[in-house]
């Protein structure tokens, strides 16, 4: 058996995948909303307890027809990244979704999450506020919506705190990204209980898109000229918007009832 | 993935069946000789502890249940009907961390006679007819791998089927690491098949034993109509070691335990294991519209 420190050529490629999703350059969320959308407004708040910064969200035009743009925001430098608390939510962050998702469902409009978190904020006042519980909502919240849903994973899909947002009619995902059940730190914490060892767990947990599309959480890549998004974010952009326009295109012409039955039928049928 | 007929075979072949009280059945915990309760370490005859639902009767510690002493605990006697849903073993990783990953499913069964962290029965409870979905934290640390989501969503479906108020008993470290993404499907899984119960409008009564944590609680253990918690429990997202490491903030006294959640309003009620089923039994009565 290899030695625990040893870093075999394997882990070093698999690990190199998460950092390139984590390259601080990749488009993020608020970038993306002010390319594709017009006149987005950002409406801030859960109206329970406070504003998280994590998640932002509002009404916006896209593609000829209004929307709910709701996304999962990291930062792009060293005062905006925590400002969005480096795209952690906390409970406040998941209600607000459910908000805006609701508010969108209001008014015939369909909902596109950007996902991008590492995970959810693991803290003290996210527990005593009901972490779980927000999540846990934000996902039946999804699965019920009646009007159509996109989501987008656009670096990392982490945790629940990726899937609360991630449970669209179509879920589309930047080639680049890594979708997992936890980040590599936590799940070499609890695997091997050595956070250290996160290259080890980045390998066998096959981190990228294309497993999360083989099980049945992502729908369709969007591909990425080489080296990656981050040198190329205009492009990856418009790829994008033009692919999110194009399932909405295909989602609004799906009677709603018959849609939310496909969904909820989808999800029960996911990870099989 | 989509099926265009919109049908699915889990609906139509039988692939659950009823079976005799064998293996399954095998309590987790000892039935003979001594047992220390695990906070005052007072000793009890195993026969007695057991009798007291491992409850501790010096210091009112709840040890661990597992899952097919919880259903005898909770069922009317003679009532529960364990289901076996036949679920296929997965290990879409291929996960080997020194043990091959279906070793360590194969030794966990070995250990405990269950086939998953889920065990299920239908029965009556308090005369009221319903589906116990209980989890066992012995079989891998209670976690949600795809079999374990499986078996509960298929618990579910036959709630709905059979018009049977569901009660589900979770305890449970979170998500199974060994089938990564695979594991995370899982919370949307079994989020999908509380949704048929729901719709259906069939109460939900969930029991959180400790540990629950992780990717069940952020999913059905907190679906429920009615969330119960036992004392002393431990619930929560991320457990408190995490926090501590990754804040290097001091936990508060209390914290993530079953009292604590209850004074920030996150469950319904903290209720002793003798009273569970009196307690469960009278709320599914009155949902159900019944004197």
């Amino acid at each position: 058996m290899s030695s625990t420190i040893e870093t075999t050529e394997r882990e070093r490629i698999a690990f190199a995948a998460v950092e390139l999703a984590r390259h601080p350059e990749r488009p993020r969320a608020l970038q993306v909303i002010s390319a594709i959308t017009g006149g987005w407004t950002e409406l801030r708040g859960d109206r329970l307890f406070g504003d998280d910064r994590a998640v932002v969200g509002g009404p916006a035009r896209l593609g000829g027809r209004s929307v709910m743009v709701i996304g999962q925001e990291k930062g792009t430098d060293p005062m905006t990244r925590a400002l969005h608390n480096f795209g952690m939510p906390h409970p406040e962050g998941y209600r607000k979704a459910v908000r805006l998702m609701r508010q969108a469902e209001k008014f015939s409009m369909p909902v596109v999450c950007l996902v991008d978190t590492p995970a959810a904020h693991a803290g003290i006042g996210a527990e005593e506020r009901g972490q779980a519980w927000a999540i846990a909502d934000a996902l039946l919240c999804m699965l019920g919506l009646r009007t159509p849903t996109v989501s987008v994973v656009l670096s990392e899909g982490g945790s629940g705190g990726a899937l609360a947002l991630a449970l669209g009619d179509r879920v589309l995902a930047l080639e680049n990204a890594v979708y997992t059940v936890a980040p590599p730190e936590t799940c070499a914490a609890i695997l091997y209980r050595d956070a250290g060892q996160r290259a080890r767990a980045a390998a066998a947990l096959r981190p990228g898109v294309e497993t999360a599309q083989r099980i049945g959480l992502v729908d369709e890549l969007i591909p990425e000229p080489a080296p990656g998004a981050h040198a190329h974010a205009s492009l990856v952009i418009a790829a994008i918007r033009g692919a999110v326009i194009r399932n909405l295109d295909e989602l609004c012409a799906i009677p709603i009832d018959e849609l939310v039955a496909q969904r909820q039928r989808r999800y029960r049928e996911a990870g099989e | 993935m989509d099926r265009a007929d919109g049908v699915t075979s889990r609906r139509q072949a039988p692939r659950n069946r009823l079976q005799a009280p064998g293996p399954e059945l095998r309590p987790t915990a000892p039935t003979t000789g001594t047992v220390a309760c695990p906070r005052c370490k007072r000793r009890f005859v195993a026969e007695r502890y057991a009798a007291d639902l491992n409850v501790c009767s010096e210091c009112g510690h709840h040890g661990v249940v597992g899952a097919a002493q919880r259903i005898a605990q909770l069922a009317d006697p003679n009532t529960a009907e364990t289901l076996l849903f036949e679920v296929g073993d997965r290990d879409p990783l291929g996960f080997d961390d020194g043990v091959p990953y279906p070793q360590r499913v194969a030794r966990a069964r070995e250990r405990t006679g269950l086939h998953e962290a889920f065990l299920t029965a239908r029965a009556t409870l308090a005369g009221n007819p319903v589906m116990l979905a209980c989890m066992d934290f012995a079989f891998l640390g209670g976690s949600l791998g795809s079999g374990a989501g499986e078996i509960f969503a298929r618990a579910c479906e036959m709630a709905v089927e059979e018009r049977r108020a569901l009660v589900a008993v979770c305890t449970s470290g979170g998500a199974r690491m060994q089938e990564g993404i695979a594991s995370l499907a899982q919370m949307a899984r079994c989020s999908a098949a509380v949704a048929e119960v729901i719709a259906a409008r069939l109460p939900y009564i969930s029991i959180l034993g400790d540990p629950c944590f992780g990717g069940v609680t952020a999913s059905f253990a907190v679906q429920a109509d009615v969330i119960i918690a036992e004392p002393g429990a431990r619930i929560g997202f991320a457990g408190g070691r995490v926090i501590e490491q990754a804040t290097h903030d001091k936990l508060p006294e209390g914290f993530q335990t079953a009292e604590f959640l209850l004074a920030h309003g996150m469950v319904d009620t903290v209720v002793e294991r003798s009273r569970l089923r009196d307690t469960v039994g009278t709320l599914i009565r009155i949902y159900s519209g019944r004197a």
